[in-house]
């Protein structure tokens, strides 16, 4: 009896994983008109993990930018392979090498994100101090990203099925102009408002409030809250369209973060991408990570 | 045959860079400046006051093949301020002075091979701090297990050669024909072996005739003969590495084979020498010995929902077949002797990230020596011995570490202690701090606290306790 219980409810839970993943990956999905607040979201994050994409590569700086305008940087080089594999379970590879400044140069990380939101990353790393790449636990969710003022979720990790979605408005954006580069971004672009709370209960955030762009589906400014609804971070992204054999595939090529606590602005370019050049799953193996020469 | 690889990897080296200077493209230049500064909190003197110079240099001719080389020069002003660390002056190139070329190899690609020739350092084991199977190249114990992995290796010239079969899965063999021994520091510095300690004072005693005992009366005693007897260097004496990487239901694992001369001496007595007139020299010999070592690792991150997700599980364990230990009286503070047995290293370890910024890293190992002990060579008394005190070693030792990490104001920094310990009531504790000053420049500040018995390995060096500035600016 406990055997077709298991079984009864293993069906109804796989049907609804399938229902909450029901976009094919490689293929590009943008909003449509009526679209409900999980449905846009859902598409936000296939854009998000690029998903649209067999392979990405980028090269391009992190700036860590003090209250006092201290400025330190970081380049990286970072890959990723999308397999949507139901046979190992493996939604994407992902390979990420420092290459400046010399100090931190060579420090490797490798991780495989699985199909299964349940599942964690398993991640791999290669430390320069060692010359050995080391197993190692994947970040805490809400830990800083390589110093950044990004949570390891707002980069990597965060999923659809980590929060509930409501529909707020949609409306023209108001135009961000970034303290970096003086620049001004989407200014009078339409979108949605759409509010995410985490599913998580004491998370260290209460709610976030994101505006998708409506033609693209792309995240291009969230403002997160604690729980006293106090604003104290936002994140503007800026994604540069790619056509590639006739597909229009957005990129993320410009991320700018504050923390409203600290003062502390994180800004991340990616310098060059490219995509879908036949990067084999080979090279996003414990042994190309280590065959760092630093 | 050293000398001749050297010369044709600086040829490769220098050919490399004369052909970047036309290209431009493909040449990676970085280097840093270092001082390393320790006082002993017991000794209240300088126990280090290292400058170091490092230059790393990569040309890449394609994706597919790429030179590096690496330099390294230091000076240990130390050594130079007090004279009793190195009285004898023995070890002055080694210690205080000393052009390194690190690395220095050519990588090359081709579909699922990797060949990596040169002078190189190979790690194989998941331990940290604690050399299971990493014992590919030999190390540099000058200051103890204290400075960072890579540089206590000691580089080797080798060939690896690895082939993929399949994603993930990896055969590499090692062939090393180069040799080296590990080196420790002289009998009067700071981190000097207990051994070689005791060593050197039968030495001077005896060859000052302050022998405490009746026979040989002192003008029967000559000097005492001591020699180093390093394999022949010829390419059948090459240690063979050979390593299997897959991967298994999620877990990786290692398969690990190992053949060659140890990097270790240990000392024979050879018996002594009755010179003319019937004085009596004392002949011991340091030998290098063959030994094998067949292992493997296995490490697991659990990544489903339950108590275990997020703890990563590494373990190494290896199996020293004909590996030499030495046997004795603990209480008369020297070896009597040397006995090939087969022992057994193995350990595991658990990482965990908790809360938002630590981590936590606990290892437990055990060392067993797979033999009775009692009765060696028929004498009760005599015990197996520890290599670097000639205090008596337990059949089973118990070793554990214990590593907390955290990181602050955007990672910019970083404190961390270690705790290492064995059963013994013996260990060290590391607290450090690591601040970056700028993209270029980082300082650490650290002490290393080490308690227990003189004849335990951490013991040994309880009043070499010592505070630490490292200041590092890299370009």
């Amino acid at each position: 009896m406990k055997k077709i219980l298991f079984f009864v409810l293993s069906i109804i839970l796989m049907t609804g994983y399938a229902k909450a993943l029901d976009l094919e990956y490689f293929q590009v999905y943008q909003p449509k008109e009526g679209m409900s607040a999980d449905e846009i979201m859902q598409i936000k994050y296939f854009n998000k993990y690029t998903l649209f994409a067999h392979d990405v590569s980028y090269t391009g700086k992190a700036y860590f930018i003090d209250k006092s305008g201290a400025v330190r940087e970081r380049s990286t080089a970072r890959k990723r392979l999308n397999l949507g594999r139901k046979s190992d379970g493996i939604a994407y590879k992902d390979i990420t090498v420092i290459t400046g400044p010399t100090q931190f140069k060579g420090i490797g990380t490798l991780s495989w994100t699985y199909l299964d939101p349940n599942k964690e990353q398993d991640v791999w790393l290669y430390l320069p101090s060692l010359k050995k790449v080391r197993k190692i636990s994947a970040s805490e969710a809400d830990d800083s990203f390589l110093g950044s003022d990004f949570s390891v979720e707002d980069i990597t990790s965060r999923r659809f099925e980590d929060e509930n979605y409501r529909l707020l408005r949609e409306e023209n954006f108001s135009g961000y102009t970034s303290p970096f580069n003086q620049k001004t971004y989407y200014k009078d672009n339409p979108c949605y408002v759409i509010e995410a709370t985490p599913k998580r209960a004491n998370w260290y955030y209460a709610k976030r409030i994101i505006w998708i762009d409506k033609k693209y589906g792309t995240n291009i400014y969230e403002e997160k809250y604690d729980a006293k609804g106090q604003k104290f971070m936002y994140i503007f992204r800026w994604c540069q369209i790619f056509n590639v054999d006739g597909k229009e595939f957005p990129l993320i090529m410009f991320q700018e973060g504050e923390d409203l606590r600290t003062g502390h602005r994180t800004v991340i370019i990616n310098e060059t991408a490219e995509i879908n050049k036949g990067i084999p799953e080979d090279q996003f193996t414990e042994r190309m990570l280590g065959t760092s020469r630093w | 045959m050293k000398k001749v690889l050297l010369i044709l990897g600086l040829l490769i080296f220098s050919f490399s860079f004369v052909y970047a200077e036309f290209t431009k493209d493909g040449l990676t230049l970085t280097g840093y400046i270092k001082n390393e500064a320790a006082l002993g909190t017991k000794v209240h003197q300088m126990q280090k006051f290292k400058d170091i110079v490092g230059i790393s240099g990569e040309y890449k001719f394609n994706e597919n093949i790429a030179f590096f080389a690496s330099f390294k020069y230091w000076y240990d002003h130390v050594y130079s301020w007090y004279g009793k660390y190195d009285s004898a002056q023995y070890y002055m190139q080694h210690i205080q002075r000393n052009d390194w070329l690190r690395d220095c190899y050519l990588d090359i690609i081709s579909g699922p091979w990797f060949l990596r020739l040169g002078k190189q350092q190979v790690a194989w084991g998941q331990a940290d701090g604690i050399a299971i199977l990493d014992r590919l190249n030999p190390v540099d114990l000058t200051e103890f297990w204290l400075p960072d992995a890579v540089d206590l290796r000691i580089p080797l010239w080798m060939m690896n050669i690895n082939y993929s079969p399949k994603v993930n899965s990896n055969l590499q063999l090692l062939i090393i024909p180069d040799f080296e021994q590990s080196t420790a520091a002289p009998p009067n510095a700071p981190f000097a072996f207990r051994s070689y300690k005791l060593f050197m004072d039968f030495k001077q005693r005896w060859e000052s005739n302050a022998w405490i005992g009746g026979f040989p009366p002192p003008f029967l005693r000559g000097d005492v003969y001591t020699n180093i007897y390093y394999p022949a260097k010829k390419f059948n004496n090459s240690k063979i590495g050979l390593q299997w990487k897959d991967r298994f239901l999620g877990w990786d694992y290692t398969l690990n084979y190992l053949y060659g001369y140890d990097y270790l001496a240990r000392t024979y007595n050879d018996g002594n020498i009755i010179g003319p007139g019937g004085i009596i020299h004392p002949n011991y010999g340091r030998k290098f010995k063959l030994v094998q070592m067949a292992g493997g690792s296995l490490n697991h991150t659990f990544t489903q929902e339950g108590l275990l997700e997020g703890i990563t599980l590494r373990s190494d364990a290896a199996v020293y077949l004909d590996e030499p230990t030495y046997y004795g009286d603990p209480a008369r503070g020297s070896a009597s002797g040397v006995v090939r047995w087969n022992n057994i290293f193995w350990l595991v370890g658990l990482d965990r990230n908790f809360f938002t910024k630590w981590t936590v890293s606990f290892q437990f190992a055990q060392y067993i020596l797979a033999h009775e002990t009692p009765g060696i060579a028929g004498h009760p008394e005599y015990k197996p011995l520890n290599s670097y005190t000639y205090g008596a070693q337990d059949r089973c030792e118990n070793i554990f570490s214990l590593k907390i990490m955290t990181k602050f104001y955007n990672e910019r920094i970083k404190p961390e202690v270690l705790w290492s310990f064995t059963d013994d009531n013996q260990g060290r504790v590391s607290p450090k701090i690591s601040y970056e000053i700028s993209d270029h420049l980082m300082a650490t500040l650290g002490w290393d606290y080490f308690y227990g018995n003189e004849k335990d390995s951490n013991g040994q060096f309880r009043k070499s306790n010592q505070v630490y500035l490292f200041l590092k600016y890299s370009f």
